[in-house]
């Protein structure tokens, strides 16, 4: 093992014990002088906010000590968090928050960043990882079943568990932290929830003559949308996003949950979601007919994030050109932020299948710690200060001037004390309590490697069956499911 | 006697001129180092890196491998199918970027008064100064489907379609090359209208003239007074515009992104999304592609000047 | 001139048209200037939509009506308030620009000056491979070059890491132009004043560089719009926002303004393209003097 490698673990052992309080400041530093890192934990110290002893306490190390010292000085400070904490995040995150600016001015020393756009992926964490490097300490905005797999089988992220308050692990909602869960270790903190739900457009459905309540099942959420679009009152009567893990998946729970299944000699032991099942096959059914109803150009791709983002789905709804409109609730409350009259909104849970199971999908948006990144204390302190910032939350559920994004708190005491509060601003966004409904019964995708990549893989091929090239949807299922399992298996 | 008298001077008079052509060379080598550092250099890197199998995320020391990206690149489909989209999108754009603009340049040419041509200009010049990638945010714009302005009055005020079956112009449509063409045309057509009128300009009254005396009529008069004249303008344009045609880039970054099976995934965007994004990023491999790709363009070149460079 | 004869030949002129082709004349020329009128607007059109889409209320914009029933003035002023980067890559642009246009044009008008008014042996082969660099997509195949040079040295990511190679985007195209500029100065004031004992310097400095300055115009403003606008260079040699151009931030596919509501983002667009066309206003004449001079003679 090499000395720096060495070095390194030492120090974050001696760190951590001191974080624990097993040792003292002035064990810590002895220590540290022993291991050969004088200088280097003087530094250590006062970044872990406490006073530094006075410098000539670092120069009476041995003379063993001075020369190594000089030399792995560099390294070492490198290795002791003389760097400030350096988290990165998305750009929609900071578009969407607004309330992040004011968390981050008050953290002294913080090197605030928004992730590049390009090779911020596996493959560059890997990279860095072989030097024991990482240009960021924290990454804000990692999805569990998108990304988390991946980073956990490349060894570049660590659980919090030996950062986290107690008190924040306990508080994190039952469901949100088995999803954030791997080996009983928490390695995502929560920071922004979603929930598949039901938007509808009160101007368009009054016109259409129909009663104001979200439609409880998806016969009469077609009907509905039918009635729509023969009364004129919209161009279109429904419609939704053509990517799967907002549209089939999610319907296929309202059917059913258990649809998913564990491929042969997958190693992971993470099931996937099984495309061939009646259930899957039943949903897909229902997103043709939905398609029948909806704008035409419903499957193209969006016009950002490589086609990801600005879904024509979102278009028709701002533009006020579609009745109904199923998707996580941050996108018909932002989309009906640019209507004439917002309040036109209303959510709803997403349509049960009659008899089904009525769940849908959530997942969270959070914050993952990089193995060889520092600060890792401080990290926490960060993640507990920015999750739990009551103005964000505020901006979030009431919307500010940047927009409505409608993200939820993970944590059961934000919640409760919303609740309990009450407050004016609160009591107008009456979805909230709605969407927690949701909660209770939502779902997360399990989180595979191909979590994520196992629905842009299947998408082209069902959509054969949606846009009519096929005309047996269990003959598409069956591809789909097939060329999943053929990328699963080339991956190993 | 004459051969004597330019021997006995022309040696001091050599040295001379190669004292002054050293300096005359300082005068070349900014642009010299520029040329070298930044486009010779690397493109002489670049072909060494296609001969190995070069991944820039991998720390290991790169293996040389011959010929083997070359032949797995032109065993690929996906560098084919990219190809022949390029192709595509330059069989449309060329017509419309030669023709319109001359047509313009006819037009703005026979306006006699001069303040209004130079308005006229001024104002075809406008997407000339404004940047590429606003030009293709404006077009992406414009192009959309619910609430683009081309859509909005196809629909609502020339009622030629209605919202079911209007044209669908960018992303998964075979109507994206087009629409990525007609982009291009707007954009180019001030300043290929200059090229032509400069052409125009530079031919000489005189034959209009006699050709006038001579009963020709206007038709005659463009047909054999004017195209002749124009063609070395012509020759320079299409070759010139072929190959930024079948190299875009940009254009298709920002408009289609990385969905193979959209039209503006070509090979350009292929070797990108390999060498930048893609796995570990097997550079050697996209650099193979690269070379292919210039290759074939440049032999499609060199064929388009000699045929044109035959009728003279 | 004799005024009065001068007022004959006008009248002589205006009169013999007038007796024969009056109404043909008339009509050709409307349908002329039409025809040209209806080129202009298709240009003109895209951009003042966008301009009044910057100056629509949100709803207004998303319900793709051409003309707004409300107005709102707000949203420049949101962008001030709210991007704190947009001012970085303001900067960015200008700063990378700048620097781009005037190395690009100091290395073009010497070496243009060169090839033309100096002797140089090769320099028609000189001439013939710079023609030839414009047929090669130099820029797409070097680029994975580029990207390992600028990382061996370590300027990926940083402000000079964009000058350096900007400065080869224009460069043949700047010094043929700067060569059929110089081209139009005959030879033989360059010979008066060598006789005369100047250096080629001199000669350069003081009497070449007057003459030449509506070419320099054409090669700040060709330069200048190619710069601001580089995109894949830009997209491939840095990855952080802030060391990033204007309008690559904003044409990133990747997030960057794609959660804002379209007038603001209308806002920053026209923002963005503002420089280039005051610019172009400012400097059209010697522009337009500089493009007949030869500036388009290849």
């Amino acid at each position: 093992m090499k000395r720096k490698d060495e070095e390194f673990l030492i120090q974050e052992l001696l760190r951590s014990q001191l974080r624990r309080g097993e040792i003292s400041r002035r064990q810590f530093l002895q220590n540290m002088i022993v291991a050969g890192m004088g200088l280097g934990g003087v530094s250590v110290l006062s970044s872990c906010g406490g006073t530094a002893p006075a410098t000539p306490a670092a120069p009476a190390a041995t003379e063993e000590a001075a020369a190594p010292a000089a030399a792995t000085e560099e390294a070492v400070a490198a290795a002791s968090g003389t760097r400030p904490l350096t988290p990165t995040f998305y750009q929609w995150i900071v578009d969407l928050h607004p309330g992040l600016k004011a968390v981050n001015e008050s953290f002294a020393d913080l090197n605030f960043q928004i992730a590049p756009v390009a090779g911020f992926d596996v493959a560059r964490f890997v990279a860095e990882g072989k030097n024991k490097e990482s240009t960021w300490d924290v990454y804000v905005g990692m999805t569990p079943f998108v990304e988390m797999a991946a980073l956990i089988k490349a060894d570049v992220i660590e659980p919090w568990d030996n950062y986290i308050p107690k008190d924040v692990l306990d508080d994190i909602i039952p469901s949100i932290r088995e999803e954030c869960t791997v080996n009983g270790k928490l390695y995502s903190w929560p920071f922004l929830l979603d929930i598949i739900v039901q938007g509808y457009n009160t101007s368009i459905t009054s016109k259409a003559g129909l009663p104001d309540t979200p439609p409880a099942d998806w016969d009469e959420y077609l009907a509905n949308s039918k009635a729509v679009l023969d009364s004129g009152a919209a161009r279109y009567g429904c419609t939704f996003d053509a990517h799967g893990w907002r549209s089939l998946c999610p319907i296929t729970h309202s059917i059913n949950t258990d649809i998913y299944y564990m491929l042969d000699g997958d190693a992971s032991g993470v099931p996937l979601y099984d495309f061939t099942h009646d259930d899957a096959i039943a949903a897909l059914e229902i997103m043709k007919q939905m398609l029948d109803l909806s704008s035409a150009n419903a499957l193209q791709p969006g016009t950002t994030d490589g086609g990801v983002n600005q879904t024509p789905d979102e278009v028709a709804f701002a533009a006020q050109q579609v009745a109904y409109y199923i998707k996580y609730q941050n996108a018909p409350l932002r989309m009906a932020g640019t209507w004439t009259d917002p309040t036109a909104l209303r959510l709803g849970a997403l349509p049960k299948a009659k008899g089904g199971a009525g769940s849908t999908v959530f997942w969270t948006t959070g914050a993952c710690l990089f193995k060889w990144g520092q600060n890792k204390e401080k990290a926490a302190e960060y993640m507990k200060a920015l999750t739990y910032d009551a103005q964000i939350w505020k901006d979030s559920i009431a919307g500010s001037s940047s927009g409505h994004p409608g993200q939820l708190p993970p944590f059961l005491s934000v919640n409760e004390a919303l609740q309990k509060e009450n407050a004016d601003w609160f009591q107008k966004e009456t979805w909230v309590p709605l969407v927690f409904e949701q909660l209770k019964v939502a779902k997360a995708i399990p989180n595979h490697a191909f979590g994520l990549q196992q629905f842009i893989i299947g998408q082209p091929i069902w959509e054969k069956y949606l846009k009519g090239e096929v005309s047996d949807p269990k003959v598409a299922m069956q591809e789909a499911k097939d060329a999943v399992a053929a990328e699963v298996k080339k991956a190993g | 006697m004459a051969t004597t008298f330019p021997t006995t001077v022309a040696r001091p008079r050599r040295r001379w001129h190669e004292l002054k052509h050293s300096v005359n060379w300082l005068y070349l080598l900014p642009a010299l180092l520029f040329f070298i550092g930044y486009q010779l250099y690397p493109l002489l890197q670049v072909l060494y890196i296609s001969f190995t199998d070069y991944r820039y995320l991998r720390p290991d020391p790169p293996n040389f491998v011959g010929l083997e990206n070359f032949s797995n690149a032109l065993a690929d489909p996906i560098f084919w199918t990219g190809l022949w989209r390029a192709a595509i999108f330059t069989a449309i754009f060329l017509p419309g970027v030669i023709f319109i603009p001359l047509f313009v340049a006819i037009l703005v040419d026979r306006v006699q008064n001069a303040t209004l041509s130079t308005l006229y200009r001024l104002i075809l010049l406008i997407p000339a100064v404004i940047p590429g990638p606003m030009i293709f945010v404006l077009w992406r714009w414009l192009y959309d489907f619910e609430v683009g302005p081309i859509n909005v009055i196809l629909i609502n005020y020339l009622h030629l379609f209605d919202y079911r079956n209007a044209p669908q112009w960018v992303g998964d449509s075979p109507l994206t090359l087009p629409a990525v063409a007609i982009m291009e045309w707007w954009w180019g057509l001030g300043y290929h209208t200059m090229f032509f009128l400069a052409g125009l300009a530079a031919i000489p009254k005189e034959l209009f003239e006699s050709a006038r005396v001579d009963g020709a009529n206007e038709w005659q008069m463009f047909w054999h007074v004017t195209l002749p004249r124009l063609r070395p303008i012509f020759l320079i344009l299409v070759v010139l515009r072929f190959g930024s045609a079948m190299a875009v880039i940009d254009e298709f970054l920002i408009m289609g992104g990385f969905n193979r099976s959209m039209p503006t995934y070509t090979w350009t965007v292929y070797m990108w999304h390999l060498g930048f994004q893609l796995g570990d990023w097997p550079q050697g491999y996209a650099a193979a592609i690269g070379w292919i790709g210039a290759i074939s363009m440049l032999v499609v070149v060199a064929a388009l000047f000699y045929i044109f460079r035959n009728q003279d | 001139m004799d005024l009065t004869r001068s007022i004959d030949s006008v009248q002589v002129r205006e009169a013999a048209p007038a007796m024969h082709h009056r109404p043909r004349l008339r009509l050709g020329t409307i349908l002329l200037h039409a025809t040209i009128i209806f080129f202009c607007l298709i240009i003109v059109l895209p951009i003042l939509w966008v301009f009044l889409m910057s100056i629509k209320s949100i709803p207004d914009a998303y319900t793709g009506k051409l003309w707004p029933d409300q107005f709102d003035f707000s949203h420049y002023n949101y962008v001030f308030e709210h991007i704190p980067s947009f001012w970085n890559n303001f900067t960015n642009s200008i700063i990378v620009t700048s620097a781009t246009v005037f190395l690009t044009s100091v290395c073009a008008i010497l070496a243009g000056y060169a090839l033309v008014h100096l002797r140089l042996p090769g320099s028609a082969l000189m001439v013939s491979l710079l023609v030839g660099t414009l047929f090669f997509p130099t820029r797409l195949v070097s680029l994975i070059g580029i990207f390992e040079i600028q990382n061996a040295v370590g300027l990926l990511n940083t402000r000079i890491g964009l000058i350096l190679p900007y400065v080869t985007l224009n460069l043949a195209i700047s010094i043929l132009t700067m060569r059929g500029i110089f081209e139009q100065i005959s030879p033989e004031i360059a010979d008066a004043a060598r006789i005369d004992g100047a250096s080629s310097w001199r000669i350069f400095y003081e009497i070449m560089l007057p003459l030449i300055v509506n070419g320099i115009v054409v090669l700040v403003i060709v330069n200048f719009v190619t710069a601001w606008g580089e995109y894949l260079l830009a997209v491939t040699l840095t990855n952080d926002q802030s060391v990033r151009t204007l309008p690559v931030v904003l044409a990133t596919t990747f997030g960057g303004f794609g959660e804002w509501a379209w007038p603001r983002i209308a806002a920053v667009y026209i923002m963005a393209i503002l420089p280039g066309l005051i610019g172009f206003a400012i400097a059209q004449r010697w522009y337009m003097k500089g493009l007949t001079e030869g500036a388009l003679k290849l």
